[in-house]
C-alpha cells in the first residue's frame, strides 16, 4: 500500500469529516458524546487540536458535577465507558492547548474514576461489558501515567494496578477476552483490550506481571480470528478497524513482525469496502459518522505505523509523549 | 397520523429462518421469521444504530445486535439495556405480510 494514496485518502476523508462538523462538534449544540469523543481522537491524530479549543471546552462545560460525563451531552447521569473517552480526549488534548479549565476538567475526572472503581478493581456501565468498560479508565489512567500527570498520583497508580489485573485475571486461557451478554464472539472486546489497556504497561510501568504473554495471546487470537478476505467479526466493519488498529500498536511494542500481513489484508478490506465518503458499519450499509472517525483514525495510525521511527504509533494512543 | 396497516412483503419471501430489510415511510424495518412467527423491529440498534438485520435471533423470539450485543424481545422491544427498541405488529392477510406504523 502507497503511503502517497494514504495520504491522499486522509486528506479527502478529513475534508468529508470537516464538512460534517454541524453533527460532531459540540459548538454546534447538544450532541451524542460517544461521537464526539471519536472526532476529537480525529482531530488529536491530525494535528489539528489547536485550532479547535472551543471544541474542548465545550467538552469541559458539558462535564457533569460528579466529574463524568453521560452519553448525551444534554443529559446529566454520569456513565464510566463515555466519561473515560472524553476524559481521555481531554487530558491528551491539552498537552498541546495547555488550558488550566482543561486540566481542571481532568482532575475531577480522575476524582470520578477513583470514586466509581469496584472492590475487585473493575467499573461498571450499564450500556457496554464490564471488561470493556474497565478497559476504558485504565486507558486514561495509562496516559495519566505515562503523562507524569501528579494529581492523586498515589491513588491513580493503585487503581490502575486494580484494573488492569482484573482485565488480565480475566482473560481466557485460549487468549481471548469474552462477555457472554455483550461481546459472545471475543473479537471486539480482545481487541480493545489488548490496545487500550494491557499492552501499555509494557511501556510506562511494568508492574502488571504476565502483561507482555497477554497481549501476546491476545494479538495470536486475533490473528486466529481475521476472516480469509482480511475482515473480523462476519464483515464487521468496526471490528475490523479495532483488530487492524489493535494489532499496529500491540505488536510494534512487542516487536512482532508477524502481524504486518495481517495488518495489510485487514486495511485492504477496509479500503474495499469505504464508502465515496466514510463508512458504514457493514460493507454496503450507508456511511456513519462514527465509523468514518474510526475509519480516519486507522488510515492516521497506519501512517505513523509505517514511520521509520517504531514509537510513532505508540504515540497515538497516548502511551509515551 | 393513524397508525395504519402497510403491506411489507408475501408471506413467501420470508420463509422459516428467514430475514429481510424493508423500507416502509422511510423507515428501514428488519424482518425475522422465527419458527413460522414474524417479528418486525426497526433496523437501527438505540445503543450505537447496529443494524439489527445482521443481529443473531434465538428460539426464545430474542434479536442481539453485531455491533455490541445488546438484546431485545422481539415481541415488544424490551431489553435489559436503558433502551427500548421500536417493533411493529404484523398481521399476515391474501399471503401478505403487513405491519402496523
Amino acid at each position: 500500500m502507497q503511503l502517497a494514496n494514504i495520504d491522499k485518502l486522509i486528506k479527502d476523508e478529513y475534508a468529508f469529516f470537516l464538512k460534517e462538523k454541524n453533527d460532531w462538534s459540540l459548538t454546534a449544540g447538544p450532541q451524542d458524546l460517544e461521537l464526539v469523543a471519536h472526532a476529537l481522537r480525529v482531530l488529536l491524530h491530525a494535528r489539528t487540536t489547536p485550532d479547535f479549543l472551543p471544541d474542548y471546552l465545550a467538552l469541559v462545560d458539558c462535564q457533569n458535577a460528579d466529574g463524568g460525563w453521560s452519553p448525551f451531552s444534554a443529559d446529566e447521569e454520569s456513565t464510566v465507558w463515555v466519561s473515560a473517552f472524553c476524559g481521555l480526549m481531554l487530558i491528551r488534548g491539552n498537552r498541546l492547548l495547555g488550558n488550566e479549565r482543561i486540566t481542571k476538567s481532568v482532575h475531577r475526572a480522575i476524582d470520578y474514576f477513583l470514586g466509581t472503581q469496584k472492590s475487585d478493581g473493575h467499573w461498571v456501565d450499564p450500556r457496554w461489558a464490564d471488561l470493556d468498560t474497565t478497559s476504558h479508565p485504565v486507558s486514561f489512567f495509562n496516559v495519566a501515567l505515562g503523562l507524569h500527570e501528579p494529581y492523586r498520583r498515589a491513588d491513580v497508580l493503585r487503581s490502575w494496578e486494580r484494573g488492569g489485573r482484573f482485565i488480565i485475571d480475566n482473560q481466557s486461557s485460549d487468549g481471548g477476552w469474552y462477555d457472554a451478554d455483550f461481546h459472545p464472539s471475543g473479537v471486539e472486546i480482545t481487541a480493545h483490550l489488548i490496545q487500550d489497556a494491557v499492552v501499555a504497561d509494557l511501556v510506562i510501568e511494568r508492574r502488571l506481571r504476565g502483561a507482555d504473554e497477554s497481549c501476546a495471546k491476545g494479538a495470536a487470537k486475533l490473528y486466529e480470528w481475521q476472516a480469509q478476505d482480511g475482515s473480523w467479526d462476519n464483515e464487521n466493519v468496526d471490528h475490523t478497524m479495532d483488530c487492524t488498529r489493535s494489532l499496529m500498536v500491540v505488536t510494534r511494542i512487542l516487536n512482532d513482525t508477524r502481524a504486518e500481513e495481517v495488518i495489510m489484508h485487514g486495511l485492504r478490506w477496509i479500503l474495499t469496502h469505504k464508502n465515496e465518503s466514510g463508512w458504514g458499519d457493514f460493507p454496503g450499509e450507508e456511511t456513519n459518522l462514527e465509523r468514518t472517525c474510526d475509519g480516519l483514525d486507522t488510515l492516521l495510525k497506519y501512517k505513523a505505523y509505517r514511520s521509520s521511527d517504531p514509537q510513532d504509533v505508540v504515540r497515538l494512543w497516548g502511551y509515551v509523549s | 397520523m393513524p397508525a395504519q396497516w402497510l403491506a411489507a412483503c408475501l408471506v413467501n419471501e420470508l420463509p422459516p429462518g428467514g430475514r429481510k430489510l424493508i423500507k416502509l415511510n422511510g423507515i428501514d424495518i428488519a424482518l425475522f421469521n422465527i419458527g413460522g412467527t414474524v417479528f418486525a423491529i426497526k433496523n437501527r440498534c438505540p445503543h450505537r444504530s447496529g443494524p439489527l438485520i445482521r443481529g443473531f435471533t434465538d428460539a426464545a423470539g430474542g434479536i442481539k445486535c453485531p455491533m455490541h450485543g445488546w438484546r431485545f424481545d422481539l415481541r415488544n422491544g424490551s431489553s435489559e439495556r436503558p433502551a427500548q427498541a421500536t417493533v411493529y405488529p404484523v398481521k399476515v392477510e391474501d399471503n401478505t405480510l403487513y405491519l402496523l406504523l
